[in-house]
């Protein structure tokens, strides 16, 4: 599904990002971990062209991102607050967002109804701007608003910082049956090596940007993870 | 302590991205400002000779007196559209050990190093210096001088309070048109007495009490409510206000466009910096006024096109040259979700175009005017959509300074209501409707330079496409040049 290909980036010939190569197949759930600069918003922000790469070139279904828009309809992420529309309320959002992905208000609305549970009432019809929701809120906004219209590459930078341990718990588990029961490739980066572990089928540690472990999940992965890291 | 403020500053402004062009603007600014000395220095130094000349009979100084208060608040009212309010980064230093009241001192001292305090100076020390040249007492002058100077800096200050707090502008703008109805229509002469209140300090220099108590009772007020404006949240501007959500579903039958069209009203409606926008392209249907209304343009035809294209391209130009930067605080969204950049920026061109036709309809009263201006408004609404929305959309494709969208024009946040780089975008479309027109009315006559003007902006429109698309190359030229500039907060 994705191809990196002799993908680096450098800031005033500084070295941000090196990734010589790498296959995520489709479906897969990949997990980035890595200290902070590691490179891993430098990654995603490459994956979704909002910043050049200095060499190489990342494809989404054989779609070359920096030089197509095509990838644009399948690919959905949330990154940061910046991907949050403030004047809007949360529904509004959503509807916007739908009108992108061609669903219409009822799809929407039915759509969000499985998330009842997550919003905790503190989000959907309480007549607020985004702007003036708690950071965890307006996290759970955009990480439900990057799953409206079924897109089948979802890239998410650390879905789990900000949010509560109930949702933190829910998460995980709507996030394990994104890659479960359908198609959806999802790209995750995290700081908690035992939310990652929980999630992902693979696990690739970036250092100094460059790719220093790729792991297949399994009942030892953490144990590895937390020694790798452990200094 | 102040050095390390103004240390900061200056690493401010010398490590932010777009540097490099802003000091070629510092530059080309440094000449708007010298014309503009020169010019006040003129005004000051000739004043009195114009007046001698033209009422030999009346003392110069008393009738510039009594004119003051018109200098007064005109000069009010530019500061509260032009003057950027002191700005520094204070968040930061809340958290460590600085008193408040340094940064607050620093702050309101700085504003008074504004351009706006220095054209007066321009002005009243050529002319006091006529005035001792030409025997006035001296002590008496110099408190004169004195006076004024600590007036004009109290409207420095008048400026912050009423831009910071919007009941206070209403309260002031409501009384001064009610004192300038029964100015005008002379039922209660206020020049007369502030001409007297003025006049007064220049006979008896004790009166300068008076000047230095108003610029004290000014500087303080100000300090108060900054101070109480020193808390983290009144600097977040995150009181939470309750939705006025409207039903825009009508616009629906605008297909794909609609869900931008919603949002960008949306934007225009909830958001303070857009409203202030759209608010100032009302002032300028009445730009008109001085145009068609003054004699000496009526035989330079070519300014009353270009007039006429202000008339009704007031929101065109004034939205329409920061498109992008609307959308700055969540560009990244509109750059990774499923947007093509044509319809977005189809769907600004239609929003311009609404305002254009909006801006038409309020512009029929012109008719009184003759039809002769009237078809010219008419010529310059038609260059506007045709033309002026892709040049301004251009222009805004190059300019990539972000816009904090909800942050009123507060003191510790930076606003800039003024962008120079944005007036250097806006020369060629002004010079363009000027020539489009002149040309034909210099060979031929007035009604083919109107009928040029409107047939140039006609024929704009088949070209849209090939617009929209040469602006989008721009667009997808300077993406990452543009997501770079937006990341940057201030």
């Amino acid at each position: 599904m994705i191809h990196v290909s002799n993908l680096s980036k450098q800031y005033n010939k500084v070295s941000v990002l090196n990734i010589e190569n790498l296959d995520i197949p489709k479906g897969q759930s990949f997990g980035l971990v890595g200290n902070n600069g590691a490179g891993k918003t430098t990654f995603f922000n490459l994956m979704l062209d909002l910043i050049s790469p200095t060499t190489g070139f990342i494809t989404s279904n054989n779609i070359q991102v920096n030089t197509s828009e095509d990838w644009k309809p399948f690919t959905s992420s949330f990154i940061d607050e910046s991907f949050l529309i403030g004047y809007l309320t949360a529904e509004e959002y959503f509807y916007f967002i739908g009108d992108l992905r061609g669903r219409t208000k009822a799809d929407i609305d039915t759509f969000l109804h499985q998330f009842d549970e997550v919003f905790n009432d503190e989000i959907l019809g309480k007549r607020k701007y985004l702007r003036d929701l708690s950071k965890g809120n307006q996290k759970k906004t955009g990480i439900v608003a990057a799953l409206i219209g079924n897109p089948d590459v979802i890239i998410l930078d650390e879905p789990f910082a900000n949010l509560d341990p109930t949702t933190q718990i829910r998460l995980k588990k709507l996030l394990n049956d994104l890659t479960k029961d359908s198609q959806k490739t999802v790209l995750i980066s995290s700081h908690d090596l035992g939310h990652v572990t929980d999630v992902c089928d693979r696990i690739v540690v970036l250092e100094k940007g460059e790719v220093v472990k790729d792991l297949h999940t399994s009942a030892e992965t953490l144990k590895e993870l937390e020694s790798f890291f452990a200094v | 302590m102040i050095s390390r403020f103004l240390s900061l500053e200056w690493k401010q402004f010398k490590r932010s991205a777009s540097f490099d062009k802003k000091i070629a603007i510092k530059i080309l600014m440094g000449f708007v400002v010298l014309y503009f000395a020169t010019a006040a220095i003129a005004l000051g130094a000739g004043v009195y000779f114009i007046i001698k000349e033209s009422a030999p009979q009346a003392d110069p100084l008393v009738l510039i007196n009594n004119f003051l208060i018109y200098y007064f608040l005109i000069d009010l009212a530019i500061r509260f559209f032009m003057q950027q309010l002191p700005f520094m980064n204070v968040k930061p230093l809340m958290l460590l050990p600085v008193k408040k009241n340094i940064i607050i001192n620093y702050l309101l001292g700085k504003s008074m190093l504004s351009f706006f305090n220095f054209i007066p100076l321009f002005i009243f020390i050529p002319f006091s210096i006529v005035l001792l040249i030409k025997d006035y007492a001296v002590l008496n002058v110099l408190v004169w001088f004195l006076g004024v100077i600590l007036l004009i800096l109290s409207n420095n200050f008048v400026n912050f309070i009423i831009n910071k707090n919007t009941k206070i502008f209403y309260i002031l703008t409501t009384f001064l048109i009610i004192l300038i109805g029964l100015e005008y229509f002379n039922i209660f002469k206020l020049s007369t007495y502030t001409g007297i209140a003025l006049n007064a300090f220049y006979k008896n220099p004790l009166f300068i009490v008076g000047p230095i108590l108003i610029f004290v009772s000014c500087y303080l007020a100000n300090f108060r409510l900054l101070k109480k404006g020193l808390y983290l949240e009144d600097l977040d501007t995150k009181k939470a206000k309750t939705v006025n959500a409207a039903d825009l579903s009508w616009l629906n039958r605008f297909g794909k466009m609609a869900p931008f069209l919603k949002n960008d009203i949306k934007l225009i409606w909830r958001n303070v910096r857009p409203r202030q926008v759209m608010l100032m392209s009302f002032v300028f249907l009445f730009y008109g006024l001085i145009f068609y209304t003054n004699p000496t343009y009526q035989k330079m035809p070519a300014f009353l096109a270009f007039a006429s294209m202000f008339v009704t391209g007031g929101f065109l130009m004034t939205f329409g040259q920061q498109v992008p930067s609307w959308d700055s605080e969540y560009y990244k969204l509109m750059m990774s979700q499923n947007i093509p950049y044509k319809l977005y920026l189809e769907a600004k061109w239609y929003l311009m175009v609404v305002g254009v036709v909006i801006a038409f309809v309020l512009s029929t009263p012109y008719i009184y005017f003759g039809w002769r201006i009237y078809s010219m408004i008419v010529a310059g609404a038609f260059f506007n959509i045709g033309l002026n929305g892709f040049i301004n959309l251009y222009g805004g494709a190059l300019n990539t300074t972000p816009i904090k969208l909800n942050v009123k024009a507060k003191a510790f946040q930076n606003t800039n209501k003024f962008n120079p780089t944005l007036l250097l975008i806006a020369l060629p479309k002004v010079f363009l409707p000027m020539l489009i027109f002149y040309i034909p009315y210099k060979f031929i006559s007035f009604e083919a330079g109107t009928f040029a003007l409107g047939l140039i902006g006609i024929s704009g429109l088949f070209f849209k496409d090939f617009f929209i698309r040469s602006i989008e190359k721009t667009y997808q030229k300077r993406k990452y040049k543009t997501i770079a500039a937006y990341c940057e907060t201030t």
